[in-house]
C-alpha cells in the first residue's frame, strides 16, 4: 500500500480544470517529484493534498485513511508537513521559536495554559536538532525577517522536518536562490533526505534540483499526469519533452 | 517566571501596599479604580497584543462583570469576595458565543463584530429595563462583607489592597500564560495564521480560548468597579469606553502586559486629577488625542517600549544598532 494515494483528483475553478483527473501513489521512504511548467496545476494539486483546497472531485488516502478535503490542520496532525512556494514563517519570532512551535505542534501537552515548560523544553531540543539538520543553527537566535532569503527557506524546511511527519512536501524549495545557493541548498537537502525514514514529495521547477534529488518523477501538464517514473525514463520521454522539458534542458 | 520579573512585581506590589500611608485620603479611591482600569486594559493585551485581534468592543467584557456583580450582589445574600469571582465566571460564559461569532472572522470585520456586541449589550441594558434599571443603571451596591467575618476588604484602603491582589495574581496568571505553549500558539497566530495551521494548530480554537480568557478577565476588572462606584450604568458598555481601553493598551505598549496596566493606571489617573481643574476639562479630551498622536509617530511600541530602550541603552553603552528588530516581514502574506 502507498503512504499517499491520490485518486483521479480533479479540482474546477469556474470553466478552469486546474487538476484534471490526476491518480498518484508515493511509496513510503521514496522522494517522489512532481514537475510541470507554470500553470500546470502543481500548486493547486499540492493544496488539494494538503486540506487547503478541498476537490471538486477524487480521493486522497493517507496511510490508508481518507482525508480527502479535511482540514489543513486535522492533515497535518495525520502527520504531513508542507512549505510554502512563497515563504511562510512567524517573522517576528526568532528561528528557533519558530521551529519550537512546529516542533510542539503533535505535542499532547500543547494546549497547555498555564506552565507547560517540560513541553517547550522538549520541543527546543527537537528544533535544534532540526536547524542542526539544515546548518542553520548560527541563526537560532536571530528574527526570522532578519535571515536571508536563502536561510529563510531553509528554516521553513527545518519546521517541516520538526514536525515529525510521516509525509513531507516541499512545494518549490529553491524558488528565488540564486544558483551558488540552490547547489548549496541541494547539498543540504541531500544530506537530510539521505538519512532515510522520510517520504518526500516534491513540486519543483529547477530541473537540475529535480534530477539530482528524486527517486521518481511525475509531470503534470495542463492538469494532468503525462508520465510518472524513474528519472532516466521520464528524461527520454517523447512526450514530456514535446510538452516540456524541450524549452527548459 | 523569571527572578527580575519576581522582583519587579514585589517592588510593585510594595509601592502599592505603601500607598494608603503616603497618600491624601481622597485619592485612595481613584488610584483603585486606576488600577481596576490598568487590570481591564491588560485583558485586552491578551488579544490586541499577544494575538493581533484587535477589538473595538472590549467594554462588553467590563459591562458584563459590573452588571453581573451589581446583579448578583443587589439580589443574592452572598458576600463581596464571592460575587466577584462569580461575575468573571459570568463574563466568561457569556463570552463564549460571542468569541464563537467573532473569531468567524479576522482583522477589521473582527473588530467590527467586538463592537457590534458590545453595542448590542449596550442596548440591551435600555430595553430590559426591569433587569437592569436602564437608563438610571444600578444603584446601591453593597459590599457585603464575608466569607468567616472578613470585613478588611470593605474599608477604603482594604478595597485597594484587595484590588492590588486581584491585579498581581492576574499579572501572573497573564505572564505564566503568553509564556506557555499556549502562548507560542498565539504568537505564531499573530505573525502569521496560515502557517500556524499548516502546522496542525485549529487556529480558531486558540483564538476563541484567548478571546474569552480576556473577556473574564475584563469582566473581572467590571466585577471590581461596580462594587467601588456603588453603581453600574450602561456607559460601562459604551463604545468610547472601548475606545479608550484600546488606546491605553497601544500607548502603554501592546504585547508586554505591565505597559498596559501602567497606560491604564496612568491616563484614568491624569483624566481624573486634569478633569478637576477649571478650563482643563473641556481641554482633555484634545491633551489625550494629542499623546496618543505623539505615542503613535514617536513611539509605535509605548510606553513599554521607551521604559526598555532606556534600560537598553542604560546596560550596555556601546551597543550595536539592533538591525534584526527593524525588518520588515519577508514574504509572509
Amino acid at each position: 500500500m502507498a503512504l499517499l494515494e491520490c485518486r483521479n483528483l480533479t479540482k474546477r475553478f469556474g470553466a478552469l480544470v486546474a487538476v484534471d483527473d490526476v491518480t498518484l501513489d508515493i511509496q513510503e521512504g521514496e522522494i517522489h517529484a512532481v514537475i510541470g511548467p507554470n500553470g500546470a496545476g502543481k500548486s493547486t494539486f499540492f493544496n488539494l493534498v494538503t486540506g487547503m483546497l478541498s476537490p471538486t472531485a477524487g480521493t486522497v488516502r493517507f496511510a490508508g485513511e481518507d482525508i480527502t478535503g479535511l482540514p489543513a490542520q486535522v492533515i497535518a496532525q495525520r502527520g504531513i508537513a508542507r512549505t510554502f512556494q512563497l515563504t511562510h514563517l512567524m517573522p517576528g519570532l526568532t528561528a528557533r521559536e519558530n521551529v519550537r512551535l512546529a516542533a510542539q505542534a503533535r505535542d499532547p501537552a500543547r494546549w497547555h495554559i498555564l506552565g507547560g515548560s517540560q513541553v517547550l523544553a522538549r520541543a527546543s531540543e527537537a528544533a535544534d536538532r532540526a536547524l542542526e539538520r539544515l546548518h542553520i543553527s548560527q541563526h537560532a537566535e536571530s528574527l526570522a525577517s532578519a535571515l536571508s532569503h536563502g536561510d529563510q527557506r531553509l528554516l521553513e524546511i527545518a519546521m517541516a522536518l520538526a514536525q515529525d511527519a510521516r509525509l513531507l512536501m516541499l512545494d518549490e524549495p529553491t524558488q528565488g536562490w540564486s544558483i551558488e545557493e540552490t547547489d548549496r541548498a541541494v547539498e543540504i537537502l541531500r544530506g537530510v533526505l539521505a538519512g532515510g525514514g522520510v517520504t518526500v514529495m516534491l513540486v519543483e521547477h529547477d530541473m537540475e534540483v529535480v534530477f539530482k534529488l528524486a527517486d521518481k518523477i511525475a509531470v503534470l501538464h495542463q492538469g494532468r499526469i503525462i508520465a510518472d517514473d524513474k528519472p532516466e525514463v521520464v528524461r527520454a520521454d517523447k512526450v514530456v519533452q514535446d510538452a516540456y522539458l524541450g524549452g527548459f534542458d | 517566571m523569571q527572578p527580575r520579573e519576581l522582583i519587579g512585581l514585589l517592588i510593585a506590589l510594595g509601592v502599592g501596599a505603601a500607598l494608603p500611608l503616603v497618600l491624601p485620603v481622597y485619592m485612595i479611591g481613584i488610584v483603585t479604580e486606576a488600577l481596576i482600569f490598568g487590570l481591564f486594559a491588560m485583558s485586552l493585551d491578551l488579544m490586541v497584543g499577544y494575538t493581533r485581534l484587535e477589538s473595538f468592543g472590549h467594554a462588553a467584557a467590563y459591562g458584563l462583570g459590573a452588571y453581573a456583580a451589581a446583579l448578583i450582589l443587589l439580589n443574592l445574600d452572598v458576600p463581596m469576595l464571592a460575587a466577584i469571582p462569580a461575575a468573571m465566571l459570568i463574563t466568561g460564559l457569556i463570552a463564549i458565543p460571542i468569541a464563537w461569532v467573532c473569531t468567524r472572522s479576522s482583522g477589521v470585520s473582527f473588530a467590527m463584530l467586538t463592537l457590534a456586541f458590545a453595542q448590542l449589550l449596550y442596548a440591551s441594558v435600555y430595553q430590559f429595563k426591569d433587569f437592569s434599571g436602564g437608563s438610571d443603571g444600578i444603584a446601591g451596591i453593597q459590599r457585603r462583607a464575608g466569607p468567616f467575618g472578613i470585613d478588611f476588604f470593605q474599608t477604603r484602603n482594604g478595597y485597594l489592597y484587595l484590588v492590588l491582589i486581584v491585579l498581581a495574581l492576574a499579572y501572573v496568571f497573564c505572564r505564566h500564560l503568553v509564556t506557555s505553549p499556549f502562548g507560542q500558539v498565539l504568537a505564531g497566530i499573530r505573525e502569521n495564521e496560515v502557517k500556524t495551521r499548516a502546522l496542525g494548530y485549529n487556529t480558531r480554537s486558540y483564538r476563541m480560548a484567548i478571546v474569552v480568557i480576556a473577556y473574564a478577565l475584563g469582566g473581572l476588572a467590571g466585577a471590581l468597579y461596580a462594587p467601588l462606584a456603588g453603581f453600574a450604568s450602561p456607559e460601562l458598555f459604551f463604545w468610547r469606553l472601548s475606545g479608550m481601553v484600546l488606546i491605553m493598551v497601544i500607548v502603554g505598549g501592546r504585547g508586554t502586559l505591565a505597559g498596559p496596566i501602567l497606560g491604564g493606571a496612568f491616563f484614568l489617573f491624569l483624566e481624573h486629577e486634569l478633569s478637576a481643574l477649571p478650563y482643563v476639562r473641556e481641554l482633555w479630551p484634545i491633551i489625550f488625542g494629542s499623546i496618543f498622536i505623539a505615542v503613535i509617530l514617536f513611539a509605535p511600541q509605548g510606553l513599554a517600549g521607551i521604559i526598555s530602550g532606556w534600560r537598553h541603552r542604560n546596560s550596555q553603552p556601546a551597543a550595536a544598532d539592533d538591525t534584526s528588530s527593524a525588518e520588515t516581514p519577508h514574504g509572509a502574506a
